[in-house]
């Protein structure tokens, strides 16, 4: 088994290198529209006093390409912008190139630092993540909960089954910003119930850290249930499902013939086996909870993974993005190997046939 | 010293002062940390030298005064290799040297190249550094600034200013950055907010009158980044913010209708110096000629989108200069009119015919000889449901005349590098200005081919005149040959100017002072204070 793990592992990071790599070398390929974005907007007359001179413009794009380290080459290998029609050639670029000095910082851990602000990267991530990871995680805990106490009791087919089901399908159904406004408009509205604040999380600096707690979690009613809501129905309808399936197999029928109330069959005997599907689903909540909920994000007004992603790739941001992608890679992969574990952890037939 | 946005420059305005602010409800640039507004000598016909004194209560936090050798280290650092101000290099360049007064520590001359009444208000628009925090060994004193602007090639910068420039990343990354603004920032986090204190004592307070720019009322000021016009709207109502600088129309409007939101806030809209424009490839041979570009240019129904998209607000244009701006607007010409007969009529003049063969649709014989058909590619932002009502309106409207239109919403970063390379035959974007420059060379010239402009628009009669804009000696004279520019622009029209957006703020009926006006921001909150408090003396 230890082997296995060990294996898996090693599978998995030269998978995270590649995806890592292969989002570097795309991205970085495009340096030119980073450089413009870099650049005032030129649409932006007010600023546009003197700055026309093309020799001056030329020079500005230069200097940004030399800070940004976009005036290397990008990999070891280039091919010659003057290659004979007949065939391509290349040029060795040796160890200065823009992915050799990107992997070398990343073997020592430095991720870099933005193209916006000049942060390190890792840093903003970990802002980012300070953010999210509560929210999400919170979001995807009450989901579970809510999913398996639901199924339970809807595969024991109560009187409300169907009304529920068909609640459960049509939020399933609702794109989630109008879930999220949905949920802003009623709670958080003046004109209806002002029960909860609109937008963000904290920003009072000069509250007692009760004080900042209450109001932190009041802040996280809204976005949270948003998520909650949004992945409750796929985890419920997913696990009572697989509960009728199970309650139609022999081994319940021996236990309805022992005399065993239906409670305690769906409980003791079908839940177990009923859960196996639902393990690949918790697996992919993991790089859900990293990437964060950009739609939540917007809407609420958090500055999380999502929304810092989703303005990196905007903003040709290559590094913060780089370092995005190749986190919920991690995250991903990791969730992958995971379910594979749990798999062969829970049932014993699929470690018997691996 | 890098000010990427409009957000930017706000905050930097709460930390520092310039030597020049914009006064909002005098729509100019009015004395900041300089006294007066410079006196201005013209040298020969190649040289201004504008001469500027600092107020002499104008002090840093720890009591020194801000000197003339503090502008003078602000524009050297500018020019200090490894800092991100490669835009702002571009931008000064045009200054040449500053001369300290020997026998006056707070007066100096900026020298500037060339002659252009707008070096007034360029010279004093960057706010100030203190040299003793930040190079307190006074290494950048050994090199001058046209040594730092024309450095000798070679591999690294000299340590020194090395040295000069990891202190300057080091304070802008702890948000210490000195200045002598009237507040400090306590806490930032990015996309999320900024928030201020005002400092217990700041020098302009002892100023009697205080100018509007150099008030600072309110103890506290946060600003929240929104992403989503819904939920900062309900914080608004929920009294979350007291202030919403350019709320949406159809916000702005559900708001107005409410009598609930009337009691809590106030609503004003004002002209902005925002223009919508659609541009044309010039470069295309379908869209080489003027009466081709004014014919399409009638197919914008420009009144109808006002309606539409600004709920009425706004105003219809004749150029790229605002209404607002009676002195230089040319109110003798009239707008475009929204006529696709006439539209019709034009391109037949500029020679296409509508045919069936080999598809219906309008043809002509090209420079080449080669028949072309007019169809068209329009680009816009994709992300901007204004440009694509307007996108959308043409299209309609070209559709009915049998001209076929590709509309292509596309990415920010995409939709600049299509408009740089040439990748389209129509856009639409807004144009941002104000009432003091008028320097259109980037964006009309032919020096701009190939960078912003990108219509690809010259004409040595058009370059000339551009030229006498920016160079022209007063502003009567600058008023004339720009009026003569909106009315080339309209026989040429390379842009189709279709209106000036409306500036909308709404502020919470607890605030007073609160002055809102064209200029961006919008709004000033210098002399704002809660209702129930008395302002500080």
């Amino acid at each position: 088994m230890a082997r296995l793990i060990v294996w898996r592992l090693a599978r998995t990071l030269v998978a995270v290198w590649a995806l890592a790599s292969l989002v570097f070398l795309l991205s970085y390929r495009d340096r030119n529209t980073a450089t413009e974005l870099a650049l005032p907007d030129a649409a932006d007359l007010r600023s546009r006093h003197n700055a026309t001179n093309p020799a001056g413009q030329l020079a500005t794009r230069q200097a940004i390409q030399h800070r940004l380290g976009l005036d290397r080459p990008l990999f070891y290998v280039s091919r010659l912008a003057a290659s004979p029609p007949s065939g391509v050639q290349w040029h060795w670029n040796g160890r200065h190139n823009q992915y050799h000095r990107w992997a070398v910082q990343l073997l020592h851990g430095n991720m870099g630092t933005s193209f916006r602000t000049g942060q390190p990267v890792a840093a903003r991530l970990r802002e980012a993540l300070a953010m999210t990871l509560p929210l999400t995680g919170t979001a995807a805990l009450l989901a579970v909960l809510a999913a398996l106490a639901l199924a339970v009791r809807l595969a024991a087919a109560p009187w409300w089954q169907r009304p529920v089901r068909a609640a459960l399908v049509a939020v399933h159904a609702m794109p989630l910003f109008v879930l999220a406004l949905a949920l802003l408009f009623v709670f958080a509205n003046p004109e209806v119930l002002a029960w909860f604040p609109a937008y963000g999380l904290d920003q009072d600096t000069e509250l007692s850290s009760g004080q900042w707690l209450a109001t932190y979690l009041l802040h996280l009613v809204l976005p949270g249930a948003t998520l909650a809501l949004a992945a409750l129905p796929e985890l419920a309808l997913q696990l009572e499902a697989s509960l009728v399936q199970e309650l139609h197999a022999g081994y319940v029928a021996t236990a309805r013939a022992k005399g065993l109330p239906e409670n305690a069959i769906i409980r003791r005997h079908a839940l177990r086996n009923a859960l196996l599907p639902s393990l690949s689903q918790l697996a992919e909540l993991l790089p859900a909870l990293v990437a964060g909920a950009l739609v939540v994000e917007v809407v609420f007004a958090l500055p999380g993974m999502g929304r810092l992603l989703a303005e990196a790739a905007a903003a040709r941001d290559y590094p913060v993005l780089v370092g995005g992608v190749l986190l919920v890679g991690v995250a991903r992969l990791l969730a992958l190997l995971l379910a594979d574990l749990l798999y062969l952890w829970t049932d014993p037939r699929i470690r018997w046939q691996s | 010293m890098r000010l990427p946005n409009q957000a930017a420059i706000d905050a930097n305005n709460l930390l520092h002062v310039s030597l020049l602010h914009t006064d909002i409800t005098k729509a100019a640039f009015v004395p900041a940390l300089a006294e007066a507004l410079p006196a201005v000598q013209l040298v020969g016909d190649s040289l201004t030298r504008l001469t500027y004194s600092l107020r002499p209560a104008a002090t840093w936090d720890d009591g020194q005064p801000v000197l003339a050798q503090d502008i003078l280290f602000t524009l050297k650092l500018m020019f200090c290799p490894g800092l991100p101000n490669e835009a702002a290099r571009n931008q000064y360049r045009f200054i040449r040297n500053i001369l300290p007064d020997p026998a006056n520590a707070r007066r100096f001359v900026v020298e500037c190249r060339g002659q252009a009444p707008e070096y007034v208000q360029a010279s004093g628009d960057f706010f100030i550094l203190p040299e003793h925090v930040l190079d307190p060994r006074g290494w950048l004193r050994r090199l001058s600034l046209a040594q730092l602007r024309n450095p000798p090639p070679g591999p690294a910068p000299d340590t020194a200013l090395q040295a000069v420039a990891q202190r300057y990343r080091a304070e802008t990354a702890l948000g210490h950055l000195p200045g002598c603004g009237p507040y400090q920032l306590v806490k930032w986090e990015k996309d999320h907010y900024l928030s201020f204190r005002r400092k217990a004592h700041w020098w302009a307070d002892l100023l009697r009158p205080a100018p509007l720019v150099l008030q600072a009322r309110p103890r506290r000021l946060t600003y929240a980044v929104i992403p989503n016009a819904a939920s900062a709207t309900l914080a608004l109502q929920r009294g979350e913010l007291d202030l919403y600088p350019q709320m949406p129309a159809p916000e702005f409007a559900r708001l107005q209708a409410s009598p609930t939101a009337r009691k809590k806030l106030t609503f004003h809209s004002t002209p902005s110096y925002d223009v919508v424009v659609a541009g044309f490839n010039t470069r295309h041979s379908t869209l080489a000629d003027a009466p081709t570009r004014r014919a399409l240019g009638q197919l914008f129904d420009a009144a109808g989108l006002l309606r539409a998209t600004q709920l009425g607000s706004g105003q219809r244009t004749v150029g790229i200069i605002s209404p607002s701006d009676s002195a230089n607007y040319n109110d003798t010409l009239t707008p475009l009119p929204f006529s696709p007969e006439g539209g019709a009529a034009l391109l037949r003049q500029a020679g296409w015919q509508q045919s069936n063969v080999p598809e219906p649709g309008w043809f002509r014989r090209g420079p080449n000889g080669a028949r072309e058909r007019l169809r068209l590619v329009l680009r816009y932002r994709a992300e901007e449901a204004l440009f694509a009502t307007i996108a959308l309106q043409f299209q309609s409207v070209a559709a009915k005349l049998g001209i076929p239109v590709v509309l292509q919403p596309t990415e920010a970063g995409a939709f600049t590098m299509a408009l740089h390379g040439g990748d389209f035959d129509m856009y639409v974007r807004t144009l941002r200005g104000n009432p003091f420059m008028f320097n259109f060379v980037p964006i009309l010239h032919s020096l701009g081919v190939g960078e912003d402009n990108t219509t690809g628009f010259s004409t040595p009669g058009s370059d000339h005149l551009i030229e006498a804009i920016a160079a022209a000696g007063t502003k009567t004279r600058r008023a004339q040959l720009l009026r003569q520019f909106q009315a080339l622009l309209q026989r040429e029209m390379p842009l189709v100017p279709l209106f000036f957006l409306p500036n909308r703020v709404v502020v919470s009926r607890r605030l007073r002072g609160v002055y809102v006006g064209s200029i961006k921001p919008g709004y000033s909150v210098a002399a704002a204070s809660p209702l129930a408090s008395q302002p500080p003396n």
